[in-house]
């Protein structure tokens, strides 16, 4: 991401989730934004195939007394 | 004299032997309460370790073990912990006091209903609980450069950070106010500031210990485990925190796998490989130093690596990142300025990560941790720096590793997140004489679940001396 699509990202971002984002704090959200964005290329550009799942893996949760969480 | 005695043997003996001379009847549980509590009072002011001491409940706690072992109860006088002060980093519930986590926000809210189940167990084992400690706020930091309580400073050198975000944790076992602290490792986080304060350090696989009754971070990082000033000492907690809570979504149902019975049998018919690559690219001569000595002295000439570190550090900064951020995000709209300013930015931009992002993350992720089990079929042990480099002064904005400019809070951890990424079991142990005054930590790395090899290595490494966690010299001299 360029620093304007940066900048454009972040206002619209922060207005969707209704986070205040003041000028003081601002310049470094956008560091920081950009610091995860070179991160998240880093790691788009690794090769995965569909059976590479996310690590997360939801538990069912059973009623107490039966068995296992 | 009882309380010379007493306070001797805080500074002397590690926690095991501490419950031994209990046991022995050669100290009481409530002498060392005292020792505990005087000895916080009197170099506290030069390390800022603790935010809370609970000085009461302490006695209370002693004085009640001492009541039992009186009465000759047999199972008190077989607690594996008795009679040992411990204290905790502030993200644990502790009963009357407010969880803060390091922070502002937390300071109105009301205070734990009880203890958690980590504090709960130690209590059970025969610990005395003596307070809870300083760290970075939320935990998003390496470093315990906490604006609101002050930084926590290394007992070694008060000029020097202790390390983060267990800071806390770490310079209380160093200066020797207590013998064993918890902590939690979402990053480094335990790995980190042990290298710091030349101590030892527990992170268990991910999945082990329940986190429930404490402050979260990332859940899909988090590990809460010891510091301790012996290899012993971290296998005699960590068998006495094992076991499953279903309240803890992460907690893997395992039975408890003891390791303090096996720690004798050392490094015999392992076979350790120090990690390549990535590891030695980001340390500087000191950490590369401790890692040849530690190597050296278990006879362990491969080397080995594991590949797309760089990617595996990338995913676990976007999880913390992004999970981070969302977990605070109501105070985040409503308080930002009441956040800790070295990481408030670093929140609020995490709350804002595209979702594809952090899913790519959690997928590069798994496909690490089948690299590294792959890896595991042909090593038992995988050795790496803990940090770096040694402590850098407070308020270091940038520190140089390979001719490379990098900024110093975020890269203390750049050696330790793509092994907790992964989850894996990682003994940090400390060395010195790399450099000419600090300690550095060496991250002793096993498989899944084999907590039991990396303290093998670790109580190896003490008994051929090459691991060493004495208290801090300074403070002993000025106390």
């Amino acid at each position: 991401m360029t620093p304007p699509e940066i900048e454009a990202y972040v206002d619209a971002a922060a207005a969707a989730l209704n986070l205040p984002l003041s000028a003081a704090h601002r310049p470094g959200v956008l560091h920081y934004f950009a610091l995860a964005a070179g991160l998240a290329d880093l790691i788009a550009a690794h090769p995965l195939t569909i059976a590479d799942e996310p690590a997360e893996v939801f538990v069912p949760i059973s009623p107490a007394g039966h068995g296992a969480a | 004299m009882m309380m010379t005695t007493a306070a001797e043997l805080l500074v002397r003996r590690d926690a095991g032997g501490i419950a031994e001379a209990v046991r022995a009847g050669a100290v009481s549980a409530t002498q060392l309460a005292h020792a505990s509590l005087e000895r916080i009072a009197q170099t506290d002011p030069r390390i800022n370790a603790f935010t809370d001491v609970t000085a009461r409940r302490a006695l209370d706690s002693a004085a009640a073990l001492d009541a039992r072992l009186a009465v000759g109860d047999s199972v008190a006088h077989a607690l594996p912990l008795l009679g040992v002060p411990f204290a905790v980093k502030n993200l644990f519930d502790v009963a009357g006091l407010t969880t803060l986590a390091g922070s502002k926000v937390e300071r109105g809210r009301p205070a734990a209903a009880g203890d958690g189940p980590l504090v709960r167990r130690m209590q059970a084992a025969g610990a005395v609980l003596v307070g809870a400690l300083n760290m970075d706020e939320y935990a998003y930091g390496f470093t315990t450069e906490n604006t609101h309580e002050g930084p926590t400073h290394n007992p070694h050198d008060p000029t020097r950070t202790a390390g983060g975000s267990s800071g806390g944790s770490a310079a209380a076992v160093a200066a020797g106010q207590v013998p064993i602290t918890l902590g939690s490792d979402t990053n480094g986080s335990i790995r980190v500031p042990a290298s710091l304060c030349g101590i030892f350090g527990l992170k268990p696989t991910y999945g082990r210990l329940p986190r429930n009754g404490t402050y979260p971070f990332v859940a899909s990082l988090d590990h809460l485990g010891p510091f301790a000033r012996s290899a012993r000492d971290l296998a005699l907690v960590f068998d006495v925190l094992q076991g499953f809570d279903a309240l803890d979504a992460a907690c893997v149902n395992r039975p408890v796998e003891p390791t303090a019975r096996t720690l004798a049998e050392g490094a015999q018919g392992l076979r350790i490989a120090t990690l390549g690559g990535y590891f030695t690219e980001h340390a500087q001569p000191e950490a590369l130093a401790a890692v040849a000595r530690v190597a050296s002295a278990l006879g362990a000439t491969r080397t080995v690596e594991l590949p797309e570190v760089a990617r595996a550090r990338a995913a676990a900064f976007l999880i913390s990142n992004a999970e981070g951020g969302a977990l605070h995000l109501p105070d985040l709209r409503t308080r930002a300025d009441d956040f800790e300013p070295l990481s408030r930015d670093r929140f609020l931009a995490g709350a804002l990560l595209p979702a594809a992002w952090v899913v790519q993350a959690q997928r590069v992720r798994r496909w690490f941790a089948r690299q590294a089990a792959e890896l595991f079929r042909d090593v038992d042990v995988l050795l790496a720096p803990a940090t770096p480099c040694v402590a850098p002064a407070i308020g270091t904005e940038w520190i140089e590793i390979n001719g490379q400019r990098l900024p110093a809070r975020a890269s203390l951890g750049l050696l330790t997140q793509p092994i907790s990424c992964i989850g894996l079991p990682v003994c940090a142990v400390p060395v010195w004489g790399c450099h000419a005054g600090l300690p550095i930590g060496v991250q002793v790395i096993a498989a899944p679940w084999r907590e039991d090899l990396v303290l093998r290595v670790a109580h190896e490494l003490q008994q051929q001396g090459v691991a060493t966690a004495p208290v801090a010299m300074m403070l002993e001299a000025a106390a």
